[in-house]
């Protein structure tokens, strides 16, 4: 008994514990303007203003889609080119004991060095087009995408690899039937975390060098001093970064069913 | 057996001296006979570039002293995160007021990227050490939080409730049960988070500051000095795999019974 009433009492303070934040926000900056308005907005203003940049393109000469729309190409062209250069490349260094030891160095050469570092050195080589920051990009996708298929290939159960041994499975159908199946939680995963890392390494790139996207709004609107169009792309990149996370999410569902084979 | 041992290390490590070697060939072929010469020191230049960075100043400083002041911001920040984080996971994990009331919050600042909240961190502290302080403190918190979180909500309930049976109290339960078996958890998210602060600090310093290794680069960058960016990003890379490398050596002590891969 006691137990039903708790699962209502719960998402009621959850709904409670926002409307007081909400509020306080509200009563800080509209109604007693204890905090200057170009430092913090309101609410209701950054509510409007994220209204208004889906048509509006000012201060920053674009609207919200079309920044948006800049950001995801971006984003998903490196995430692509990390994935596809990554995961058969973990699968590699774990199958092929000559290729782990061959390609292992070069990889921990470049691992501890975050995407972000590269933005200068990508943008002298290829300029501060889409392809400097797309490379940008598959480098911070590029050791997720390595290090999850590699673990994933490594814990494949010894003895299902010798089950298909002793059916006379090839090399090639004992790492295709048996091992990349069984690795797919792990390389599932390595596509979650690596497309996270895509989208945070995409603001600081379009931080640096851009002329459009959600990054750059967000810079820009700094030097104006509109705290509303900054929050609002953030809630604008957060939103979107968790749609794509979530995305990923029903299609792991879906491909895994559960987990269970 | 440590025949076998030693005779395996020896072949890692001739392939190891034989793949980077290549690696160095062709760069250094490639800027010899290609286009990229122009714009692409070879590997020997920024080698000597690099060492010679220890007893020359790029800037106002040497590359020690730059490596510092990103060292210092990225552990403040850390370890108030760590202090923080660890205690919220916690707390979140086992107590559901708690959970209710801090959850939500939680949720709507996990997907926003740190880097997303310099422009309004700027704004708020100004250009000094603060807004560095709240950035990387924002990256590490959220991985930190998360772990701590799933593991103190992982902890077998039969364990507990024999604990229950057999008399404990709930701080028995917490400090004896929960908090040990939540500790891979913690340190899986410590790892995590230590990774990402060192690239946001890169990130932050790159954005606006006057030392750090990620002035170094951005420098660089503005100076059209290829050189420097590139001793810029071996600090970087040789720094985060230290800073890597001690974390693994603390967990190894910490929980000898469950070492993480990779």
């Amino acid at each position: 008994m006691g137990k039903k009433k708790k699962s209502f009492l719960y998402p009621l303070v959850t709904a409670a514990t926002i409307a007081v934040f909400l509020l306080v926000w509200y009563f800080v900056t509209d109604v007693y303007h204890m905090v200057p308005s170009n430092m913090l907005p309101s609410p209701v203003k950054v509510f409007q203003t994220f209204i208004a940049k889906f048509h509006d393109t000012k201060p920053d000469g674009a609207t919200m889609l079309q920044h948006l729309g800049a950001s995801l190409q971006v984003a998903l062209s490196g995430y692509f080119i990390g994935v596809v250069v990554g995961i058969p490349l973990g699968i590699l260094m774990a199958w092929s004991e000559k290729a782990d030891m061959f390609l292992r160095p070069i990889f921990d050469l470049i691992r501890p060095v975050p995407g972000i570092a590269w933005i200068p050195v990508m943008i002298i080589l290829f300029g501060i087009g889409l392809l400097s920051k797309a490379m940008v990009i598959f480098l911070s996708s590029f050791t997720a995408c390595v290090i999850n298929s590699y673990s994933g290939i490594k814990q494949t159960k010894t003895v299902h690899l010798w089950v298909g041994q002793t059916f006379g499975a090839t090399n090639l159908q004992l790492l295709l039937r048996v091992a990349v199946p069984s690795s797919l939680p792990m390389l599932l995963t390595g596509l979650r975390v690596a497309l996270g890392s895509s989208w945070g390494a995409l603001v600081a790139a379009e931080m640096l060098a851009s002329t459009r996207g959600l990054g750059f709004m967000i810079q820009q609107s700094r030097g104006l001093l509109r705290p509303d169009v900054i929050i609002a792309g953030m809630i604008a990149i957060g939103i979107v970064g968790a749609f794509l996370t979530y995305l990923l999410t029903v299609l792991e569902r879906f491909i895994l069913k559960g987990g269970k084979w | 057996m440590g025949k076998n041992a030693a005779a395996s290390f020896f072949k890692n490590a001739v392939a190891t001296i034989i793949s980077i070697t290549v690696f160095l060939v062709i760069w250094q072929l490639g800027i010899s006979f290609t286009d990229l010469g122009g714009i692409m020191p070879g590997p020997f230049t920024i080698l000597t570039a690099f060492f010679r960075s220890f007893t020359h100043n790029i800037g106002q400083y040497n590359i020690i002293y730059h490596t510092m002041f990103s060292l210092t911001r990225v552990l403040i920040a850390y370890v108030a995160a760590c202090v923080i984080g660890i205690t919220l996971g916690l707390l979140m994990g086992r107590v559901r007021l708690i959970e209710a009331i801090f959850r939500p919050f939680y949720e709507i600042i996990r997907p926003i990227p740190p880097i997303a909240w310099i422009s309004l961190a700027i704004l708020w502290f100004g250009l000094g050490e603060m807004t560095k302080y709240f950035i990387i403190f924002l990256s590490a918190f959220a991985s930190i939080t998360y772990t701590t979180f799933s593991g103190s909500r992982a902890v077998d309930p039969t364990i507990i409730g024999a604990a229950k049976m057999l008399g404990a109290n709930d701080l028995q339960v917490f400090t004896t049960i929960i908090l040990p078996s939540s500790v891979p958890y913690v340190f899986s998210g410590m790892q995590v988070a230590l990774g990402t602060s060192w690239a946001t600090v890169v990130a932050a310093e790159m954005v606006r500051s006057s030392e750090g290794v990620g002035w170094i680069i951005v420098s660089g960058m503005e100076i059209n000095n290829i050189t420097q960016i590139l001793v810029g990003i071996i600090a970087i890379g040789l720094m985060g795999y230290l800073l890597s490398t001690i974390l693994r050596q603390v967990e190894k002590v910490f929980c000898a019974w469950n070492v993480g891969g990779v």
